[in-house]
Formats: C-alpha cells, sequence, structure tokens
C-alpha cells in the first residue's frame, strides 16, 4: 500500500477521536481472531487424520511438502509470465465450474475439503464470493483479504516440530501456505493489488475471468494468434497461485485408490507417491492456444512426465516422471566429492560471505563451505543432484519458482538474449549462499529439512499382496502363477537374479540366494533392498530416448552446478553420444529402483514404454491426448492404437503394468513414438506488423515455418544461440569461430560447418529475404546436425534387456516383478 | 522516402537479431556526438572470468547483480553524481551495473523530459554492434548507429506520466515524419512542452503531441528480477483513451510490442530500457530538471523515498 494512503488512515483516525480509534482497534482485534488462520492439520479433518500417526517432525514434513509455496505465488502471477513470457489460464484449470474436469483434463488431484459455492454444505453461497474458483478450507479468512493487505498465512500457524536447544528457525510464515485452490499442491494467495472496480469493467462480474482470459479480436492477425489479456501486467487477478512441491508428487495410494478418481477421500491420497497423470506442462502452457509455439513446444508430453529444466532453459526436451518416494532409507548412498554449505557454530572474523556466513541475531546459526567426500544419494535421473538429501529437496522449491525474484531469475537465460556478450545469454549458477542471506523462504525451508527428510523416510512400498487385499505375499504368488503359469514367480525370480539384478538390485552379486523381497530387522514395513543400485550408466548403453541424460542443468557453469557433486559434474559426457558440445557431466543415466513397479507403469523415465494414457474430461477442449505413434517414415500412423482411459483400480495399475512390461520385452514389436508438431508454427525473428498498411509501409518479416508433422523435440533442443552467433562470427571474425570449436570438432567438420554456414546465411537471409523461411530438409539437416542438443527422434527405443527370453520366461519375469 | 526509411530502420534495430540490425544499420551516415566525462561512481569487475562455458568458450560471464549490490552499493552521493548525460559514456554493462543498483521508486507524475542512447561497448566509446563487428563495417555501424541517436531525440522528447490513470503518453515534436502515418490529427492530444536548444532563446515553448499510450504498472525487469522495475507496456493500449490504430498500433502487441522500464536514479531522473518483442533495443532517461534540482539535497540527505512497487527482500515492508 502507497504510504501516502497509509497516511491518510491515520489522520482519519485522529480526527475521529482517540475512543473511536480504541475501539476500532478492539474491532479489528475481534475480527483477526474470528478471521484466524489455521494450519492445514487443524483446517481438514481427514487430513490431520492421515498424518496422525506420523511423528511431530514428519507431521511438520508432510504439511510443508503439501502446502509450501516458499513465495512462489509471486513466481507464477508475475515472473512466469512477464519475465519468462509464459501464460496459465488458472481459471481455466481451477474454476469450480470444471471441478469435474480437475482429474481428467489436468491430472490434478482433486482436494477432498473444497466445494462448490451455491453446493449443499458449502459455506460460500455464490461463485461471486469467491471469484469463481471453490471454496476451500481457510477462505473465510482469505477471500477477506483480496485487495488489501495483511493477510496472515495460515503457515504461520504451522505446528514445528519441538528443538531441543532455543528455536532460531526462520518463521514459519515465510513458508507461504495460502489455501488449496482445488487441486492439491496448488494454493491460493489473496492479491493485494486486486481491483474491484477494474476486474469488473473488465470481466463484468466478480466470477467471471472472462474479460481477462478470453481470446482478442483487435488486429487482423488475432485471428490467427488468439492472444488474451493474461500476459497484459497491468490486470490483476483477484488471487495468486502457488505451487507446493505436492503439486506434482501427490497422488493416489495404488493400495487404496479411490471408488470415483475424480472425487477421492483423504484416505486415497498419498503425498509421495508421484502423480502419474499429471499434465504440469499443459498446465503451464495453457495461457496459450494450441496454436502457439509456446504450446507446440512445451505441452507436448505425456501424463505424469514434466521437463523439469524447461524453465531454467537448457534447451534440452527432457521431459521425466516424478519419481515415488518411497523406502528411502534403504536408499544406496555413493561416495562423492562434494562442496557445499555445511553447519557451523561460528565464522572466524573476516571471512568472506562466500565462504562462511551467520544469520544475523541469531547466534551460532551459520553455514560453512567446504569439500569433503561424503556418502550421498544420486538424485535426479542421471544422479546428477548428489550433495545430499536435504540439498536435493531443498532445490526442487526452486525448481518450481520458489524464491525466484531474489536469486533464482538473473541466473536464467533470456531467449531473446542473443550476443554472447550480454546478460542473460545463458544460465549462471544459482549462488545456494546468496539464497541463503536474501530469501527468507530459502530459510524457512532450509531450517525445515529435517522434517521434510522425516516426512521422506516415513513412505513404504506399496505392495500387491497388500492391495488386493491378500493374506501374504504367498497368496500373490498363487494368483499370479494361476494367471501366467504354474511356477511362474519362481522361475521369474531366477531370470530377474540372472539378468536383472546387477542394475536392479542394492544388493552385491551373485543374487543367486538373494530374497529381493526381504524387510529390514525390526520394521516389517521397509524393505530391505532398493532394487536398484542407483549407479549412473552411459545412456548409450541403456539406449533409450537420451534426452534426459543430457540435460545440463548441473553441468560446470549452468545454473545447478553447485547442486551437483564435483566429480559427477566433472566426469567426461558419454562418448558415444554424436552431438555436438563439449561440456562434462552429460549422458548417463541412473539404475531405477522396481519397488512397487507394478503401480508405476507404463516405464521409463519419460513413460514411453507401454500403452499411451489418457483422461476422459467431459470438456473437449481440454481433451491434451496427442497420439505420438508413427511409422518407419516418421509419419502418423492412420490407425494408431487407442490410448488407455486412466484406471487408478488395482486392477487398472496391474493391467497397464503388464501390457507395459510386455512392450518392454519386446522391443521389435513395439510402434515408434514421436510427438509431431499438429500444425505449422511460425518463429518470428524480425517482427511483422499486424496492420496490414502499416506493414506495407514500415514493417519488415522474416520468420521460420517450422512444418506440420515436424518432431516437437528437435525444435526445442536447438542452440538457435550458438547458429546465431556462428552465423555472425562466419561474416565477421572467423578466427573467433575456428577458436570457439577447437577441441570440439576435427578439420573436417569444421570445414562442413563453415560450408554448412554459409549456405544457410546465403540461402535464408540473401535469396529469399524476404520472405518466411523454411525449414526444408536440407537445412534442417544442418541444422540438427550442428546445433541440436539431443539428435534422438523415437522416445519409446532402447531398455531392450530381456528380448531374447522366451515367451513363457517372459511371463514369468512379469509375474515375479509384480511382487516387488 | 528517406524519412519513412529512416523510420523502418528505427523499428527495425528492436526486432531484428543481430544479423538483420547490422545489414539495416549499414546504411546510415551521421557524425557521432562528443561523449560528456564519465561519473566516479564504482563497479565490480566488468566480467566474472571466474566462469566458463565449456561449450561456448568466447561467452562472456558477468558478475551477479546480487553480488555487485553486495560489494559494491551505490550511495545517495554516487547517484547524485549520475547524469542524464553522462550515463552515455558508459558501457552497456556498467549502465546495467547502475541499473540492477536502483530501486523503482514512485510512478512519476507530469512530463518528464528524454533522452536515449544505443548499447555501446566495453570501452563505452564505440556501439556494441561496432564492436561486434568489428573493422570498416564496424566503423560504419557506429556512425550509423550515432545518427539514429540524434534521429530518435529528434523525435522523442520525453513522456507524459498519468499517475493515478496508471496511464502515460509520449512526446512528440518532430511531426513529419509521422504524418503519413495518422488518419485524423484533429484527434491528436496537444500540449506546450519547454523548448530545448538554440530555438528556446528565441520561443521557450513548442507543440508536441501526444502519441503511443501505454499501460503503467509495478512489473518485472527483464534486465534484474530481483525488484520491480516501473513498467511502461504499449501491449494492450488499445482500450485506452484516445488510442487511433494509426500510429499507436505501431508501439503496441500488433506492431513492434515495445515494452520500457524505468528505475529512479535520484527523485526527477529515472533510467530507463527499451524492449521492442522482448528484445533490448536501447537505454533512456526520462527527467524533470526542477524536481531533480529540488529533490536533491533532500535525497542527499538521506530522505526516504516513496516506493509504489516490491522493492525487493531487504526492505518488503514498502512492497504490495
Amino acid at each position: 500500500m502507497p504510504r501516502s494512503s497509509v497516511n491518510r488512515r491515520y489522520r482519519l483516525q485522529g480526527f475521529i477521536g482517540p475512543i473511536l480509534a480504541s475501539m476500532a482497534v478492539w474491532i479489528a482485534c475481534l475480527l483477526l481472531m474470528t478471521l484466524a488462520a489455521h494450519a492445514q492439520s487443524s483446517l481438514s479433518e481427514g487430513y490431520a487424520k492421515e498424518v496422525a500417526p506420523l511423528s511431530s517432525s514428519e507431521r511438520a514434513g508432510s504439511e510443508i511438502w503439501f502446502n509450501a509455496t516458499a513465495f512462489n505465488d509471486r513466481f507464477f502471477t508475475y515472473g512466469f509470465q512477464q519475465r519468462l513470457g509464459g501464460a496459465i489460464d488458472w481459471y481455466g484449470i481451477l474454476a469450480a465450474e470444471k471441478k469435474r474436469d480437475i482429474f481428467q483434463a489436468w491430472g490434478g488431484i482433486p482436494d477432498p475439503d473444497c466445494c462448490i459455492p451455491g453446493d449443499a454444505n458449502c459455506p460460500a453461497k455464490s461463485l461471486a464470493e469467491t471469484y469463481g474458483f471453490q471454496y476451500c478450507p481457510g477462505d473465510a479468512a482469505l477471500l477477506s483479504f483480496i485487495g488489501k493487505t495483511g493477510y496472515r498465512d495460515p503457515a504461520c500457524d504451522l505446528k514445528d516440530a519441538p528443538v531441543a536447544d532455543k528455536d532460531q528457525r526462520q518463521n514459519a510464515c515465510d513458508l507461504h501456505f495460502g489455501t488449496s485452490t482445488g487441486i492439491l499442491g496448488l494454493r491460493k494467495f489473496p492479491n493485494p493489488r486486486f481491483k474491484k472496480e477494474a476486474w469488473l469493467k473488465l470481466n463484468g462480474s466478480l466470477e467471471s475471468w472472462e474479460g481477462y482470459r478470453a481470446a482478442l479480436d483487435i488486429y487482423p492477425g488475432d485471428k490467427q494468434t488468439k492472444p488474451n489479456r493474461l500476459l497484459d501486467g497491468s490486470v490483476e487477478p483477484p488471487f495468486r497461485i502457488g505451487m507446493a512441491c505436492g503439486g506434482c508428487h501427490i497422488g493416489y495410494k495404488p493400495g487404496k485408490p479411490p471408488l470415483d478418481a475424480n472425487k477421492p477421500a483423504w484416505e486415497n491420497i498419498d503425498g509421495l507417491v508421484g502423480n502419474q497423470y499429471s499434465r504440469v506442462s499443459n498446465l503451464l502452457g495453457s495461457g496459450f492456444g494450441k496454436h502457439a509455439l509456446e504450446w507446440q513446444l512445451i505441452a507436448r508430453a505425456r501424463p505424469g512426465i514434466v521437463d523439469t529444466s524447461a524453465l531454467p532453459m537448457d534447451y534440452v526436451s527432457n521431459p521425466g516422471t516424478m519419481n515415488a518416494i518411497i523406502n528411502f532409507a534403504r536408499r544406496p548412498l555413493h561416495e562423492h566429492d562434494i562442496l557445499k554449505w555445511r553447519k557451523a557454530d561460528a565464522c572466524a572474523a573476516g571471512t568472506s560471505v562466500d565462504d562462511c556466513w551467520c544469520e544475523p541475531g541469531k547466534p551460532g546459526k551459520c553455514w560453512q563451505r567446504s569439500r569433503k567426500k561424503e556418502l550421498v544419494p544420486n538424485i535426479l535421473k542421471g544422479g546428477e543432484d548428489s550433495i545430499g538429501t536435504e540439498e536435493a529437496i531443498q532445490r526442487v522449491y526452486f525448481n518450481i519458482g520458489s524464491c525466484s525474484e531474489q536469486c533464482w531469475l538473473n541466473h536464467i537465460p533470456d531467449l531473446r538474449a542473443a550476443d554472447p556478450k550480454q546478460r542473460n545469454y545463458g544460465q549462471t549458477p544459482f549462488d545456494i549462499g546468496q539464497c541463503r542471506r536474501d530469501c527468507a523462504s530459502f530459510r524457512a525451508i532450509e531450517d525445515r529439512l529435517p522434517d521434510l527428510k522425516a516426512f521422506f523416510l516415513s513412505a513404504r512400498p506399496s505392495d500387491l499382496w497388500q492391495a488386493r487385499g491378500l493374506a501374504s505375499p504367498a497368496a500373490l504368488e498363487a494368483e499370479l502363477d494361476g494367471t501366467f503359469f504354474p511356477g511362474a514367480v519362481k522361475r521369474g525370480r531366477d531370470i530377474y537374479a540372472q539378468q536383472c539384478a546387477s542394475c536392479h538390485s542394492s544388493g552385491k552379486p551373485p543374487f543367486d540366494n538373494t530374497d529381493f523381497l526381504a524387510t529390514v530387522p525390526g520394521d516389517p514395513t521397509l524393505r530391505a533392498d532398493w532394487l536398484g543400485n542407483d549407479a549412473v550408466e552411459p545412456a548409450s548403453e541403456v539406449g533409450t530416448y537420451a534426452g534426459r541424460a543430457m540435460h545440463s542443468n548441473h553441468m560446470p557453469s549452468r545454473v545447478w552446478e553447485q547442486y551437483a557433486a564435483i566429480d559427477l559434474r566433472e566426469r567426461p559426457r558419454d562418448p558415444a553420444r554424436p552431438e555436438v558440445m563439449a561440456g562434462s557431466g552429460r549422458g548417463y543415466d541412473r539404475n531405477v529402483s522396481l519397488l512397487s513397479a507394478w503401480a508405476h507403469a507404463p516405464f521409463m523415465h519419460n513413460n514411453a514404454i507401454g500403452p499411451e494414457i489418457c483422461g476422459k474430461p467431459a470438456d473437449k477442449a481440454v481433451d491434451f491426448y496427442d497420439q505420438p505413434y508413427v511409422d518407419a517414415a516418421g509419419k502418423p500412423l492412420a490407425n494408431p492404437p487407442a490410448c488407455t482411459p486412466y484406471d487408478t483400480s488395482v486392477a487398472g495399475r496391474f493391467a497397464l503394468y503388464v501390457a507395459s512390461m510386455r512392450d518392454m520385452l519386446n522391443p521389435q514389436s513395439r510402434i515408434d513414438k514421436m510427438h509431431l508438431l499438429s500444425d505449422d508454427i511460425i518463429i518470428p525473428i524480425a517482427p511483422k506488423l499486424q496492420n496490414p498498411e502499416l506493414n506495407e509501409r514500415l514493417g519488415i518479416e522474416i520468420s521460420l515455418r517450422v512444418p506440420k508433422g515436424y518432431p516437437a523435440l528437435a525444435i526445442n533442443s536447438l542452440r538457435f544461440k550458438d547458429l546465431i552467433q556462428d552465423a555472425v562470427l562466419q561474416r565477421t571474425n572467423e578466427k573467433k569461430l575456428d577458436e570457439k570449436y577447437a577441441g570440439i570438432l576435427d578439420a573436417a567438420r569444421l570445414a562442413e560447418l563453415k560450408s554448412g554456414l554459409r549456405r544457410f546465411i546465403l540461402d535464408a537471409i540473401v535469396e529469399d529475404r524476404p520472405t518466411v523461411l523454411d525449414l526444408v530438409a536440407d537445412r534442417d539437416k544442418f541444422v540438427q546436425s550442428f546445433y541440436s542438443n539431443i539428435l534422438d527422434r523415437v522416445e519409446n527405443r532402447g531398455h531392450r534387456f530381456g528380448e531374447t527370453l522366451s515367451d513363457q520366461d517372459k511371463d514369468a519375469l512379469i509375474a515375479f516383478v509384480a511382487t516387488l | 522516402m528517406r524519412l519513412i526509411s529512416t523510420m523502418r530502420k528505427i523499428l527495425l534495430g528492436g526486432g531484428v537479431l543481430l544479423i538483420a540490425a547490422a545489414a539495416a544499420f549499414y546504411y546510415f551516415g551521421l557524425r557521432k556526438e562528443p561523449l560528456p566525462p564519465r561519473p566516479d561512481i564504482p563497479f565490480a569487475a566488468l566480467e566474472d572470468t571466474s566462469l566458463k562455458d565449456p561449450d561456448n568458450p568466447s561467452r562472456v560471464f558477468r558478475v551477479d547483480f546480487a553480488r555487485v549490490e553486495h560489494d559494491v552499493p551505490l550511495s545517495h552521493a554516487d547517484l547524485a553524481k549520475l547524469t542524464p548525460a553522462n550515463l552515455k559514456a558508459m558501457s552497456q554493462e556498467e549502465i546495467d551495473q547502475i541499473y540492477a543498483r536502483l530501486k523503482a521508486g514512485p510512478i512519476p507524475d507530469g512530463v518528464l523530459r528524454g533522452d536515449l542512447f544505443f548499447e555501446r561497448g566495453e570501452d563505452g566509446l564505440r556501439t556494441r554492434l561496432a564492436e561486434i563487428l568489428g573493422g570498416g563495417l564496424g566503423k560504419g555501424a557506429d556512425a550509423k548507429i550515432a545518427g539514429l541517436e540524434k534521429l530518435g531525440k529528434g523525435l522523442w522528447k520525453g513522456k507524459r506520466f498519468y499517475r493515478d490513470e496508471r496511464v502515460l503518453r509520449n512526446v512528440i515534436e518532430d511531426f513529419a515524419p509521422l504524418k503519413a502515418l495518422i488518419d485524423d490529427e484533429s484527434r491528436i492530444e496537444k500540449i506546450e512542452i519547454a523548448r530545448t536548444g538554440l530555438l528556446s532563446w528565441i520561443s521557450p515553448r513548442t507543440t508536441a503531441w501526444l502519441l503511443f499510450p501505454a499501460k503503467l504498472y509495478c512489473g518485472q525487469s527483464l534486465l534484474d528480477g530481483r525488484r520491480e522495475s516501473i513498467i511502461i507496456d504499449y501491449a494492450y493500449s488499445h482500450d485506452l483513451p484516445g488510442y487511433m490504430d494509426r500510429p499507436d498500433a505501431l508501439a503496441g502487441r500488433g506492431g513492434l510490442a515495445i515494452r520500457d522500464e524505468i528505475r529512479m536514479v535520484r527523485p526527477g531522473f529515472y533510467l530507463g530500457r527499451a524492449y521492442a518483442n522482448r528484445i533490448f533495443l536501447l537505454n533512456f532517461t526520462v527527467y524533470d530538471p526542477e524536481k531533480m534540482s529540488d529533490g536533491l539535497q533532500a535525497f542527499l540527505d538521506g530522505r526516504a523515498v516513496e516506493e509504489d512497487c516490491w522493492a525487493g527482500e531487504p526492505s518488503e515492508v514498502a512492497a504490495q
């Protein structure tokens, strides 16, 4: 609020007189008491019942995981749109009237405690009260602060775990919970900048968002591009929306699924299992029409996967699954050379803040940066996030925009910065020490990482025998033998020991007598074997689509450099990869755990091996299924296999598991999958003015047309800035071009590059000008060969292990893995 | 036709990648203005040599803004040394480091004079484009950009801020190049502004047009995300009072999608950045000499400055 407004208010109080002012204070206090915020555990009876068996630390961790946004509501309201050029249609996703499609369209997990205003027992009686959203616990307080300052966040009332010494944790308010939006993990906050009159003028009513989100038709080009006002920064919506980690990780319990996936109860919900239906990429692109470049690039991911490096922009198309966080107490540890911040009691006088820092006003709360060898888990698909479990947990928050303004946005590239001397040309390393100093929400999370870790460690695998309501693993074995063939499970166990366990067991060979289902003494719920060794292997050996392995955010000079162990980020890149690059650390996949594999199909890091799954939303406009099946020439199949509708039941998951295992073990029968552009996309290089007359008089148009049917990932992964720089160097300073590629290209390839650049410049800039440059075959071949970060195109190739087994042995393996 | 052609080059400057821009600028030829002396204020190193991109050794890293501000903060006395003129003697990296150490300040009100200058290279003397192109081509580009600056200053005199309405219009003095692009001159709002230069001795005031309306709001800087800037956004200006498709669409979403952002150097004086289609185009200043002078002592005395925008976490009490 501008100070002048505050001053006016105080002057008014003085005018009324001290008695009335005192009364006003008392009334305000009473109102605050009535509308006092509450933490989630006290707002939701169902949630509280679920977390009741947990320890106080695990409960705090759960509440943070489900609800804490750590200041990213500003990112998803301002930073994402204005700085990165993204657009999210929050109303299109979260409107109360769209509740029936939350799961089917977006894969969101509906919040059991939210209701549609006007429904029986819903405290809100009209959509105008909630600005068109569902009404959720805590909204009585929140709604009264829309357009005002002073909202007391429910996080302030988090019941923190007790600490032995003086409590020096950052204020829990800085966790920023807000209240539910109706989708678990998406949280809303009152926007203090909201202006009721302006909203009514734009939208016609409080509950309507149509003026804000509807397509505009002002200029001739609008008919094609269908812009809206979601990128108009002058419009302040009633809510700022934030995202908690739970937004991707909350899912349905495999062993206790809801009867109706659109109407779950809290007993069906698990915070750590991973949401294999989530369409986060579609959500992030929801503000664009399907014809838009942005949509074509970021929204072409199948359910349950998201390109977590898309926001930091590493120009590698690499969507990956949200792994189940289970049985972490037995996750293998690996020794790594780690430079990181470690707790300290004090800093020596004169020490640089880059080496040691103590939080002002909190004696003894210090961190020192030091290099040591340490045992830590390999986290992420290539094991690259490897300085410790707690640090890996905290990095998740930055990946979803927390503290983005204070310490993150300046480290990621501006897509349009084409000069390599310009700021924001490329990524720079996020500075953990600076973020700790400058972002209170960083400290609020960091001070509670032990609680989050405790919550993680509480999660256990979902066993099929329990999910089916059987008495014992032996009863499941009998059922599976009946399904496949007598003795199938035992035969499968032997095959697993001989052919799979070297990667998919945390034990040591030989595996002849290994009990893969053994539990830890004293804890019958904790499995002894992680069923994966988490070792990292060159991606070329596994042979799967390598986009994820080529992920570069953790390599030296890139945004997550400080989250990578030195030995991992400096390991030589997979030498078998054909892409042009020198940077170390890339090209590896981690051998994943197969715990509860029956519940997590389809398979591989991109969910590409197995049937395609799809929701069936009532509103076909939000049906995002995009059939990826292509023929040998990369053309869409005329009659592709149908997608498998979401089925969260135990039987549904098992059927999907069996089909996916068959697909994996029979690679020769797989139909190639490749997401293709469904329409031509035009990438404007020089602007075309939308007024035809002005365009003729003043405009110039240089655009790149990428044809319909082109693999989306080939555009996503293009190092277009290198192409621009090289084209300039080729014309102006060839010596610098030689220096740039010294040690990367041999003489013959460098000559090929230069010849290609000459052709490219001549054809594209001179001969065709002014025109729309078509990415025709020969240009494309040159561009992709030198400037693509990932040359793979087929998304479901590789991992051919087991293909030579007999059909019966494949069935045996399928039967056994279902027991894991 | 030459003026139309000139306008085209200006417009191209914002929207075209470097190759196309280089080609466009090559055909200009005007003399450079002498640069004023540089102010003595602190900067961090202009390159961060501790970082190397293994895939692109020619890439230059800059010192992170958070570190710049932590290590070499700017005092009010430092800011008082800056003027609209002497900013032009600096390299783009120095301008960036200054901008990142500013806060948005209050959203201005009334007419502020304007000046503009293009990106300069490492020594602050050559334009960055000239530095990229090098040799004769670079020298040519340098001269052309100097011409563009001169031309821009001839056309554009500043900005009229309507603080309460959160609207802005640009003050255009030289109408001739734009006449062919306007349907109905009678609809254009006009104001009297103080004349500058030699002619002011003969006639101290002149008439200017108010064109290219824009929305004013607090928003994200495209350079430094650590605190908000005052955004001047032309993208959705079609519903503003007095909007005329010809010529206002040129700056809007249907045209070059111009977006400016400003931060306050000191009361009455703002440093800005202009983008076309989100591509950095040029630097500019807007200032009110009277306010600059009147408010200087209070500023040097450390009087708090009002912040309308989110000023970053260390002073978030001023936020919302």
